[in-house]
């Protein structure tokens, strides 16, 4: 794209070279590119997932990049390939065509590159899939997985040294932690600072549960120790930066979280500045988090945005979270739209807010969003009374608590009802029985939401609210409520609003109420007036051939 | 005992002709609580022997300990004329016999407090405003009478604390005389001032009895009237010649037994009828009583037929002088003289305050039935104040009925602020439980409430949080929506200590922000709870409440802080723009400052988005030097729809510019809600949209393109156009004796403060100072100002103005403004530098 200052007239239409661009910024190629054919073999495990490929006797097998490590891809394929081929013969296979391995390398995921795409692999077919890189190691639903974590490099002693420089005391409890690509560093780092007198350093293994104490670890206790100590006495030491859904989940359970950053010097070669270890305060990102999630509470209707279709459970949550928003009078509306950008959402302005649903890294959210986007653990802290919200710091990342909890915790539901008892008892139940007996036509609304945002009162935050407490006493409201029984199209009176159950579909009032522009000509209305920018009456022009045109039909020809 | 029973005052609201509905008004300290209790006396409320001292419509613990009124508190009284006489002075309205209802409503005078003072008034037509004899006509005195006026409420004035003039100033009868003409006529020029032609010259005139004279603490008071019956007998004329005779140079020259004006006679000072008629009598009782001339009371006694209870005759001193004083020249008999004889009733001011009071036409049904306080009309009310109740967490909704009757269980219609006809947008349904009459502190039953009338409503508090209007007219618009001198500048952010407590705390921070009229509180974007109130008292006086009361858990509160507003100081220095993320629109704009003015205007909810364009583009373009075209093609106000921003269109046929017009809007009220420097709102900031270049396919061009898009080229506009913070000023009056100037001075020097105004009261040692202060200088200063003139100062605060924080760029870090900005968004938790313009401009 041209590069220099707006000095010149715009342009009225979008020039052709703006039409194939892409508006995401491409990956940055990883530092030295090109690895050797060796080093490939030792990154991505070639050894072991063809001995495992065998083992599990799997004929297709799809392997999943991340983007950023798509440039490797063919030559695994190949190493793969030749490896599965050795293994084979080896084994004595007979290498007909049918029982020929087959590979498939699965591009442009669509959702977070660390999920398991099991809807690509379906397309193919696959038994199997390979998931390189990091990953959220959520359960799968449908297929085998084997996760290569492809192991990056990291400086030893610079790690060690930084260890011994974040604690003043060799006594410190800590926890030694990394990112999954950092993994196979643990342990020999433990070892390692054992020896040098750090006697209660404990080392963690990958294990694959989000919803453990420390999502996808476990800690390897001495003997006897486990259980009895309480985690919140002990400091983790990460290698590498942890995704910030990682970062608030521990903060509520460690006593801290110190980061030993891998961006500086990743080769032990290269000496590249010391890296500066960081201590984490996520109290500050929290109460952002508190501060969005109250946003929910005035809102009317709320969007599930699904962000993954691998993660086992998925639909049964989407079931759960869909009743727990209508249980608190909102409505919902499912939405899925691949890889989520600022821009697909807002395209939904009637959705207030939006809930995701997806692995437990992927459904933290962060970024300029027009609306609040919020994980399920937020949802129903949300959408509890702001008489019970307790914020204590804690969070959690997975939808699988909420689903466990969902049934059980008090969501607003009957909140009506509970005030109108409130009501009744200032004024005596006499007072209340008079009122049942002439209800007039128009019933007692809602009382308004204190928007905690704003520090305002919001009406109608509740729209599906009405209609599921006053169906029982509108039973006779005509037509418009009828359930569907008949198949007689219906023709709908023009500027109808669709009725979900008696009641006005959200979506649409909100489209009705809000929008300004409802469609060609609309726009001349409001300044129809007569100051010259109305339109005018249709009059008969010229007419006839350039010879000589004829004005208003009288044959007059000029 | 009462002296009067609820049924006697519901068969009085039935006269609307003799219902008067006035509130006491004044400075801080001048009197008004301790004047209502005279009046409380007279109705039995409370006993005679503890008027004056037990300010019985102080109702709450910490009113009665710091000595100030708080919460304004309405009271009904009954009062009557003691004969039929005097309802011929009833001049320019009608009345049904000699009793009358007085609702009565004592409001703080502290300037903190002073939205409570506009919810008092609202419901009222007139207003009893105390000025203090030695201090004069204060700030606050100015204030909320400019604030009666502008709700058209007639005046009446009470000079108080003559006592302390006579007894510790020593003053002689000719200067006291002197004192109290100016304190009227600085009364009057704040009255022309705010001159309105349907209200008609409600200048304050001694000799029209529209001022009274008194002292609240001894309970005395007496207009010129009182006297002028006592003296048209003895004289025997008219007592309306006489009133006006003892006012002003008029002089009773006792040689020749002639009235005349002149001052002298044959070359001999005359004594002026005022000193030598009214006041001679209360300087002899004075004079008698203090210096212990025991003799002489029993003849002065018998001389204006005093009788004195037969204990009350061995007291002395000021004990004596106050009995003496108070059978002499009871306050409540001349304070309820002049209300009734000179305040309107609700249906000759509904007359004239119709049209300020209803948003609707003014010909329809709603409105013709406030214009005549019909009580057959629908129902009509506006509700000002939210009244805590005993139970805890419920509120008694305190209004008036500008027409209509109001009775337990009738249906209404609750409409909020926000409501406009038409439309469901706040607007709720719900039936009234209970009614009742709102006395003091406690509340008595009624069944029901007819045109012209103050009460209480229970069962409808959860439906508004501040104030509202009831009606059971479908068409019915709102009631105006009450506009507050004060602004809620000073924040302070509090948490729980127990994380356990938090719904408590939320369910208090919801019951705080209904119980005052003016509290603010709110989740800000980094997740505090915060409390914005109108000054330091204010804050300080809704924290104890909220810990002690609404909330009733413990709270760690943090240091105050002041809120900011982003805006620009200057013209973008290039077109800003930006493309949407599929690069297929672009939209390019421009920032410029707006005029102060106008955005004051626009603050005040003078220029707003309802009204009319045409008008309103009139309006901008005479006042303001507006172009027509662009006036013309505003797009929206904001943060929320009617902050002072505007967005203009001045692009040039813009083929689908409609259909964005939703998003743009929404990107607008984003982006102004959340400045770029410090996600702080901004102010004062114009936007005008140069040139838009859409796709062609309306799906390319939806909200998602166009939202994030108009943001971020608002952002990149304000980036370049010179951003800058805006502090807000307090303005300061401070009363100080000469001899304490300098500590004054210094003080406010140290704080950034400047004086643009010092002038001495006529007659008295102290100087008013005042000053701009602004608010970030603010906290503390009033404990300051009394170490450095030893409590000689007393000041008072009240948000004036937005000034630029002066101190370089926000934008650069090394500047005093730039780290303010960059700790408050360490404060917030987001980046600590300030975006670069290059996040959000795009190159062509």
């Amino acid at each position: 794209m041209a590069a220099h200052q707006p000095i010149a007239p715009p342009v009225l239409s979008t020039p052709e070279t703006h039409l194939f661009s892409d508006p995401t910024p491409l990956a940055i190629p990883t530092k030295e590119s090109r690895l050797s054919n060796d080093e490939i073999r030792e990154t991505y495990e070639i050894e072991r997932t063809a001995r495992e490929i065998i083992q599990g006797a799997w004929r297709r097998v799809a392997l999943q990049f991340p983007d950023e490590m798509l440039v490797d891809a063919p030559r695994v394929f190949e190493g793969l390939a030749s490896e599965l081929e050795n293994l084979s013969q080896e084994g004595g296979e007979e290498g007909n065509r049918s029982t020929r391995r087959r590979l498939y390398i699965l591009a442009d995921t669509s959702y977070g590159c660390c999920c398991v795409d099991e809807i690509a692999a379906e397309h193919v077919d696959a038994e199997v899939v390979v998931h390189y890189g990091r990953a959220c190691l959520s359960p799968t639903a449908r297929l085998p997985v084997l996760y290569v974590f492809t192991s990056r490099k990291l400086d030893a002693d610079d790690a060690a040294s930084g260890f011994e420089e974040s604690f003043d005391s060799k006594e410190e409890k800590v926890i030694m932690m990394a990112d999954l690509t950092y993994q196979s560093h643990v342990k020999p780092l433990v070892e390692r600072l054992r020896k040098s007198g750090w006697k209660n350093v404990r080392e963690t293994a990958v294990i694959h549960d989000p919803v453990a104490e420390i999502p996808n670890r476990k800690i390897v206790w001495e003997e006897g120790e486990e259980g009895k100590e309480p985690l919140q006495e002990w400091r983790i030491w990460h290698i590498s930066d942890p995704p910030p859904a990682l970062l608030l989940t521990l903060s509520s359970r460690i006593k801290e979280l110190l980061i030993y950053p891998t961006t500086a010097s990743t080769s032990p070669s290269k000496p590249g500045p010391k890296n500066q270890i960081i201590r984490s305060n996520t109290t500050a990102v929290l109460r952002r988090r508190y501060a969005l999630l109250t946003r929910l509470t005035t809102v009317p209707i709320i969007g599930i945005l699904i962000n993954t279709l691998s993660v086992a459970n998925y639909l049964s949550s989407t079931g759960t979270l869909q009743a727990m928003i209508s249980r608190a009078g909102k409505k919902s509306y499912t939405f899925v739209v691949g890889k989520v950008n600022a821009a697909k959402m807002a395209n939904f302005s009637e959705v207030g807010a939006w809930v995701v649903l997806g692995c437990w890294e992927s459904s933290l959210l962060e970024g300029d969003f027009y609306a609040p986007v919020v994980t399920p653990f937020e949802l129903e802290l949300a959408l509890q009374k702001d008489g019970e919200r307790v914020w204590s710091g804690e969070w959690r990342g997975d939808f699988e608590s909420v689903l466990w909890t969902g049934g059980t915790s008090d969501v607003v539901g009957n909140g009506g009802e509970k005030k109108e008892v409130d009501d009744g008892s200032l004024i005596g139940e006499k007072q209340q029985q008079d009122d049942e007996d002439n209800d007039e036509s128009e019933e007692e609304s809602q009382p308004p939401e204190f928007d905690l945002r704003t520090g305002r009162y919001v009406s109608h935050s509740r729209p599906m609210f009405s209609s599921s407490t006053s169906a029982s006493t509108t039973t006779t409201t005509p037509s418009s409520s009828d359930p569907p029984t008949s198949k007689v199209l219906a023709r709908r009176a023009k500027g109808d609003l669709a009725t979900v159950n008696g009641a006005v579909s959200p979506g649409a009032e909100f489209l009705r109420s809000q929008r300004t522009w409802t469609g060609l000509g609309s726009d001349f209305n409001d300044e129809g007036d007569g100051d010259g920018d109305s339109a005018g009456r249709i009059e008969e022009g010229r007419g006839g051939i350039a010879r000589g045109y004829t004005v208003g039909g009288e044959g007059v020809r000029r | 005992m009462v002296n009067f029973t609820i049924e006697e005052v519901r068969a009085l609201m039935d006269k609307p002709t003799n219902v008067r509905n006035m509130s006491v008004i004044a400075h801080v300290d001048h009197g008004k609580s301790t004047l209502t209790d005279s009046l409380l006396s007279k109705a039995g409320i409370i006993s005679s022997a503890k008027a004056g001292e037990a300010r019985a419509t102080d109702t709450r613990a910490d009113e009665q300990e710091r000595g100030i009124t708080i919460k304004s508190t309405a009271i009904s009284l009954y009062g009557n004329l003691p004969s039929e006489d005097d309802i011929k002075d009833i001049v320019g309205q009608k009345t049904d016999g000699r009793d009358f209802l007085i609702n009565l409503i004592d409001s703080p005078g502290h300037v903190d407090f002073s939205s409570e003072v506009t919810a008092a008034l609202r419901v009222t037509d007139g207003a009893l405003v105390v000025v203090d004899t030695i201090e004069g006509v204060c700030v606050q005195t100015e204030t909320v009478l400019r604030q009666a006026l502008g709700e058209r409420i007639k005046p009446v004035v009470i000079i108080n604390k003559v006592d302390r003039a006579l007894l510790e100033l020593q003053v002689s009868k000719e200067d006291l005389y002197q004192s109290f003409s100016r304190t009227i006529e600085s009364v009057n020029v704040v009255i022309s001032t705010y001159f309105d032609k349907s209200l008609g010259d409600v200048q304050v005139y001694p000799y029209k009895g529209t001022v009274a004279f008194g002292s609240g603490l001894h309970g005395w008071a007496f207009t010129i009237r009182q006297f002028a019956e006592r003296y048209a007998k003895k004289f025997g004329v008219d007592r309306n010649k006489m009133m006006e005779r003892l006012w002003g140079d008029n002089y009773f020259n006792p040689h020749t037994k002639k009235w005349t004006n002149k001052g002298t006679h044959e070359g001999k000072e005359l004594e002026r009828a005022f000193n030598q008629f009214i006041l001679d009598p209360i300087f002899r009782i004075f004079n008698a009583v203090m210096n212990f001339k025991k003799d002489e009371i029993p003849t002065l006694l018998e001389k204006l037929s005093i009788k004195l209870a037969a204990d009350d005759k061995d007291k002395e001193g000021k004990q004596l002088l106050k009995v003496i004083m108070k059978s002499f020249l009871p306050a409540a008999d001349a304070l309820l003289e002049m209300m009734i004889l000179h305040l309107p009733s609700p249906v000759t001011a509904q007359r004239y305050r119709a049209e300020t009071l209803y948003e609707g036409p003014p010909d329809d049904e709603a409105c013709i039935g406030i214009r005549d306080c019909d009580p057959k009309a629908p129902l009509m009310l506006y509700v000002s104040k939210m009244v805590p109740t005993s139970d805890k967490g419920r509120f008694y909704a305190f209004g008036r009925v500008f027409a209509g009757t109001v009775r337990s269980g009738l249906k209404v219609r609750i409409q909020g602020p926000n409501y406009t006809p038409g439309k469901k947008d706040d607007l709720f349904i719900k039936a009234i439980q209970r009614t009742v009459l709102m006395m003091g502190g406690k509340v008595d039953p009624i069944d029901d409430v007819p045109a012209g009338n103050i009460l209480g409503l229970v069962g409808i508090d959860q439906f508004l949080l501040k104030s509202g209007t009831l009606t059971t007219s479908d068409t019915a618009h709102n009631l105006k929506v009450m506009k507050f001198s004060v602004s809620p500048v000073v924040q302070r952010s509090v948490e729980v200590k127990n994380a356990q407590d938090l719904p408590k705390l939320v369910e208090g921070l919801k019951r705080l922000s209904k119980s005052d009229p003016c509290v603010l509180t709110f989740i800000s974007e980094s997740g505090e709870h915060v409390v914005a109130g109108a000054g330091e008292l204010h804050l300080e006086i809704c924290l104890k409440d909220l810990e002690e009361d609404h909330a009733g858990v413990p709270l760690r509160i943090s240091d105050p802080v002041v809120a900011y507003r982003e805006t620009v100081t200057a013209k973008s220095s290039i077109t800003a723009l930006s493309k949407s993320p599929n690069k297929h629109n672009r939209i390019y704009m421009i920032a410029e400052p707006m005029d102060e003015e106008l955005a004051k205007e626009i603050e005040a909810g003078k220029i707003g988005p309802r009204d009319d364009i045409k008008a309103r583009a009139r309006i901008m373009a005479d006042d303001f030097g507006w172009d027509v075209t662009d006036a013309r093609k505003i797009w929206c106000f904001g943060p929320d729809t009617n902050g002072a921003n505007l967005l203009i269109d001045q692009t040039k046929a813009v083929q689908y510019l409609n259909e964005i017009k939703d998003s743009v809007v929404s990107g607008f009220q984003w982006a102004s809600r959340e400045g770029p420097v410090a996600e702080e709102p901004m102010r004062s900031c114009r936007f005008n949209i140069m040139d838009v270049t859409l796709h062609a396919d309306a799906i390319h061009r939806g909200g998602g393109q166009i939202i994030p898009t108009t943001r971020r080229v608002l952002l990149a506009a304000t980036l370049l156009a010179e951003p800058g913070l805006l502090e807000p000023v307090f303005l300061v009056e401070i009363q100080v004796p000469e001899s304490a100037m300098g500590g004054v001075y210094g003080v406010l020097t140290r704080r950034r403060g400047h004086v643009f105004n010092e002038e001495q009261r006529p007659g008295t040692p102290l100087f008013t100072i005042k000053a701009y202060l602004p608010v970030m200088e603010s906290f503390g200063f009033n404990a300051d100002l009394r170490s450095h003139t030893s409590g000689q100062a007393f000041p008072q605060s009240v948000f004036d103005h937005w000034q630029l924080l002066p101190g370089g760029s926000p934008l650069d870090a090394t500047s005093k403004v730039g780290q303010i900005v960059q700790e408050m968004r360490k404060r917030k938790g987001i980046k600590v530098e300030v975006p670069g313009v290059e996040n959000y401009y795009d190159k062509l």
